[in-house]
């Protein structure tokens, strides 16, 4: 029997599904596989992070160097450390993405400097991690000594990162305050080369908080000024544990 | 084009002396089933495959969100085109008759507003899955299965002899409803929070 158009345009539609389908899980398959055969241990930043904040062209003393934690263990051949920050651009949609991780908690926060943001929590296992929020918001990472690569999703959309490992005073920050009688949740993402990502939750307890632009943070004094009243913010710091 | 009109196709007939026109159920019985099917089996891998956060890109565009907002709008002004001529087609618009072509606009708009949904439908049910965090997700998704199980049963009864009148504007509507329902739940949504950008 001849083929009728209709019938012709399903075929082609379900054929463009295929192969579209294919090449997304060529695509998804080449960026999670983990860490490849560029077995080094030194801590380098992919090609994909911008060079912005690549430890080369990094003027800041946050270069993304990280000493090796007294109890790290291995896990293929990479070295995972019990304790890390990780900090970063992702790619597309520009917005950065902190983890940081110490001993069996993870904290991650991704913000775009406005109104999406989500922190989220998980369980850092051998290398791998798979952190939640709130409103279906998840990532999952691999990382190793001196970085990290995952996917985040925030708010139905997902974005690949890959990023490096910081110290102070790269890293992320938090505030919770009460502001003209309401609670306020404040998060500061500090990247590689000292530029600020951060957002502010004006009502953190609801189930889909609304977020803004976070005043600037003063690194120094670790305040920051919200409308006239000073908020101070706590490191969130797997070296130290604060935050956590 | 005379069988999108659902009367019998005369020359047919007349070929084929013993040619019974089957019954109305017997017509949309197979389409509706295979339509469910599709609908279902993309609903099903949404849910159960693991979301990938990745699919292909397009180039050009400043993220995946961007790509599949103007791929959607593009499906949504032809999808009013779609009504539009579908309308001057059934002899609804007055002192308008239809023009020759209006079959050929008719189906080129279709067919080029499917094609356009159809990257955007694979990164939704790859890389994000069948969501159900928030109400607009929600219904973006079950409106989305349901738009191409609708799209498959019209596409499977359009060549059928003997269809009613009223099947056709039916299954145009519901798929023209939920295309424009799927637009608002998520290309009017990222342009409004994220500004018309490309």
């Amino acid at each position: 029997m001849k083929l009728r158009s209709p019938i012709i345009t399903l075929l082609t539609g379900a054929a463009l599904a295929v192969a579209l389908w294919i090449a997304s899980m060529t695509a998804a398959t080449s960026a999670t596989t983990g860490y490849g055969a560029s077995a080094t241990q030194t801590p380098t930043a992919a090609p994909t992070v911008p060079a912005s904040t690549s430890p080369a062209s990094s003027p800041s003393p946050a270069a993304a160097t990280s000493s090796p934690a007294p109890s790290e263990t291995t896990s293929g051949g990479f070295v995972i450390p019990d304790h890390a920050n990780y900090v970063g651009p992702v790619q597309a949609g520009g917005g950065a993405i902190a983890i940081s991780l110490h001993d069996n908690v993870a904290i991650a926060y991704y913000c775009n400097g406005a109104a999406i943001e989500e922190w989220m929590k998980g369980v850092p296992k051998h290398g791998r991690l798979t952190l939640t929020g709130k409103n279906g918001a998840h990532a999952e990472v691999n990382y190793a000594l001196g970085h990290a690569r995952g996917q985040v999703h925030v708010d139905g959309f997902s974005y690949t990162f890959s990023v490096i490992a910081v110290h102070k005073p790269s890293g992320l920050y938090q505030s919770i305050a009460v502001v003209r009688g309401a609670t306020v949740k404040a998060g500061w993402i500090v990247l590689a080369d000292g530029r600020e990502v951060g957002s502010i939750e004006l009502d953190p307890n609801a189930t889909a908080p609304k977020a803004q632009k976070a005043p600037p943070l003063n690194l120094t004094t670790l305040q920051a000024n919200d409308g006239g009243v000073t908020i101070t913010a706590t490191p969130i710091d797997a070296e130290t544990g604060s935050g956590f | 084009m005379a069988a999108q009109f659902g009367t019998p196709d005369p020359q047919a007939t007349r070929r084929d002396p013993i040619y019974q026109p089957d019954s109305v159920a017997k017509i949309l019985v197979i389409p509706a089933l295979i339509g469910c099917a599709v609908a279902l089996t993309i609903g099903l891998y949404g849910k159960l495959h693991h979301a990938t956060g990745i699919a292909v890109n397009i180039a050009g565009f400043s993220s995946p969100g961007s790509v599949k907002a103007w791929l959607a709008t593009v499906a949504a002004v032809l999808a009013l085109v779609q009504v539009g001529s579908a309308l001057v087609m059934y002899g609804k618009v007055p002192r308008v008759t239809a023009p020759s072509w209006i079959g050929g606009l008719h189906k080129w708009s279709g067919r080029i507003a499917f094609i356009a949904c159809v990257p955007a439908a694979v990164h939704c049910v790859y890389a994000l899955g069948f969501a159900d965090y928030s109400t607009r997700v929600l219904i973006h998704s079950v409106l989305g299965c349901l738009f191409f199980g609708a799209f498959t049963v019209k596409m499977l009864v359009l060549p059928k002899r003997g269809v009613p009148g009223w099947v056709l504007p039916v299954l145009g509507a519901i798929v023209f409803a939920a295309l424009i329902l799927i637009w608002f739940t998520s290309a009017y949504w990222f342009f409004s929070t994220f500004g018309i950008k490309r």
